[in-house]
């Protein structure tokens, strides 16, 4: 069933003109201008991979989750779903994975240029996986969350900016290597932090970051049980 | 497979909520295998609501509930292979195709497809299209071939044929009734009183969150009196009428009303009469009470229920 929903789900989103190209396109020219403008550099990659990965995920994922589960809603799409054998998280999956399987190839690809721009391989890659997998989701719940308190796909866009920033203002402080403990309390910086570290940053910034992601994830996932609905109508 | 008349749902007392606003007040009614019941009421009766509790699609604040034999809410993914369900709305996503629905739905709904549905609804040459661009009439009838694929046992349709031109009414009539024929049980809302006159075997009325009335529709409809009606020559008063077994009630308009239990016996009274007084009735009218009498009646009092 999984299957069956997850590749109808991507036939909507890339048939779905505005919605493919602000999840496709948008993160990867985003990126690929930021490994582009580093112009051969030796420092100063964790930044730009840690910009990758927050457009992959806070494009990609989030906004484009976010978009989706809400012109589901409005289609009524969801509420069908339900009167089908899918259980709730059968449906939720099914819905998430083409969006998250997408978020993690483009982060893959943009990593992969970066390296070819001239970025350094990590030194302790698993850092770095940690911190796709972590980034992927806190995005899905945060996602899932804020097309609870989202009435249209169109306010989505309006809806997701507040999320969407945090990630990326978090994401560039705490990619910086030093890291005040208050600044994990910004949702992307643990991420950043994670990146920093993967790339031989400071190894006591792994725990309070990896604390940081795994809290920000639960805590949008607190939100999103509380705020999603299924039907318009509550 | 069990013998016709077995209880396929049984509803007791329920209540339903949206916050503070009681929607559905204590209802009960039963549905058996393989009748047709129909569900009606005005807009905010509770017709909905108490569809949508019976779908396993919201829990009821209080009374019991259960579709064969399980409790909708909580056994929601047994229930799901044996029903078929149309909401009032399709809740179609536009950029899918026909053939693309219909491919999910088989997976999804539990209920794997037994024969070619679109071709049965007659979408067979909309296969391809994407489903935003289909007429109103096409996507409603898209809507009952998924309720209707894998044959489920029980079936709940609601508002099937609202906003549907008088053919497409026709055919999701002719669905249903070889469904019936099949053996299938159906739960129909509709605002179309002689559809469910011409469909239902059983019905129940709501008014206000209540059952106002229910029974086997022919019980139902002799429950009501007959109405015969005339315009009386100008010069004559309703005094001068013979002895009638109804009441009559003389309109403004000249025009008369009489409400009889005994249709037969005052027509033969009443066209005696006017034979030996020479007397021509206008636009005389006679007819058994319909469901549109009953529905009326039933909106403003009291509750009739006929076993």
């Amino acid at each position: 069933m999984i299957a069956a929903l997850g590749v109808a789900e991507l036939k909507l989103l890339l048939r779905n003109r505005t919605a493919a190209a602000l999840a496709v396109l948008m993160p990867m020219a985003a990126g690929l201008y930021f490994a582009l403008a580093m112009d051969g550099e030796e420092t100063g990659w964790t930044m730009v991979v840690t910009l990758q990965l927050l457009f992959s995920f806070g494009f990609t994922v989030y906004v484009t989750v976010t978009t989706a589960l809400t012109a589901r809603r409005q289609d009524l799409y969801l509420k069908r779903l339900r009167t089908g054998a899918a259980s709730d998280v059968v449906v939720l999956t099914g819905i998430l994975l083409p969006v998250v399987l997408l978020g993690l190839a483009q982060a893959v690809v943009l990593l992969g240029i970066s390296v070819g721009a001239g970025a350094p391989v990590p030194a302790r890659p698993e850092l770095l996986v940690l911190a796709m997998v972590g980034g992927v989701a806190l995005s899905c719940a945060a996602g899932v969350a804020t097309s609870g308190v989202t009435g249209t796909a169109e306010l989505a866009q309006i809806t997701t900016a507040p999320f969407f920033f945090a990630l990326i203002v978090g994401g560039l402080i705490g990619s910086n290597g030093a890291v005040e403990l208050p600044v994990f309390l910004v949702p992307g910086s643990g991420l950043g932090a994670l990146v920093a570290a993967a790339w031989g940053g400071p190894a006591d910034q792994i725990g309070p970051a990896a604390l940081s992601v795994a809290l920000w994830t639960v805590a949008a996932g607190a939100l999103a049980v509380r705020f999603f609905r299924w039907d318009p109508r509550g | 497979m069990v013998a016709m008349g077995e209880t396929v749902i049984d509803v007791a007392d329920l209540r339903c909520r949206y916050g503070d606003f009681e929607a559905v007040r204590g209802v009960d009614f039963e549905v058996r295998r393989g009748e047709l019941f129909a569900l009606l009421g005005t807009n905010g009766a509770g017709k909905t609501t108490t569809m949508e509790t019976l779908e396993g699609l919201r829990a009821p604040f209080g009374g019991t509930v259960r579709v064969l034999g399980l409790d909708p809410f909580r056994d929601r993914a047994a229930l799901r292979a044996r029903t078929g369900i149309m909401l009032q709305d399709s809740g179609f996503p536009a950029d899918l195709t026909a053939r693309e629905m219909v491919a999910l739905w088989g997976v999804t709904s539990g209920r794997r497809a037994t024969e070619d549905v679109l071709a049965r609804l007659d979408l067979a040459h909309r296969r391809d299209v994407r489903i935003k661009q289909l007429s109103g009439g096409e996507r409603r009838r898209l809507d009952l071939a998924l309720a209707v694929l894998g044959r489920p046992e029980l079936l709940f349709l609601d508002e099937p044929t609202t906003g549907l031109d008088p053919e497409s009414r026709q055919r999701t009539w002719d669905v249903v009734r070889g469904l019936l024929a099949e053996g299938t049980t159906v739960v129909l809302t509709t605002h179309y009183l002689e559809e469910a006159e011409s469909l239902a075997h059983r019905l129940a009325i709501l008014h206000d969150g209540l059952v106002a009335v229910s029974g086997a529709l022919v019980d139902v409809l002799a429950a009501q009196p007959a109405r015969i009606e005339f315009d009386l020559p100008g010069r004559l008063d309703v005094s001068a009428l013979p002895m009638l077994a109804g009441d009559v009630v003389h309109r403004p308009t000249g025009r008369v009303e009489v409400r009889t239990g005994e249709l037969q016996d005052d027509m033969a009274v009443l066209l005696a009469w006017a034979g030996r007084e020479g007397l021509r009735l206008g636009r005389i009218r006679a007819h058994h009470a319909s469901l549109e009498d009953v529905f009326h009646s039933a909106r403003t009092g009291k509750e009739v229920v006929v076993a």
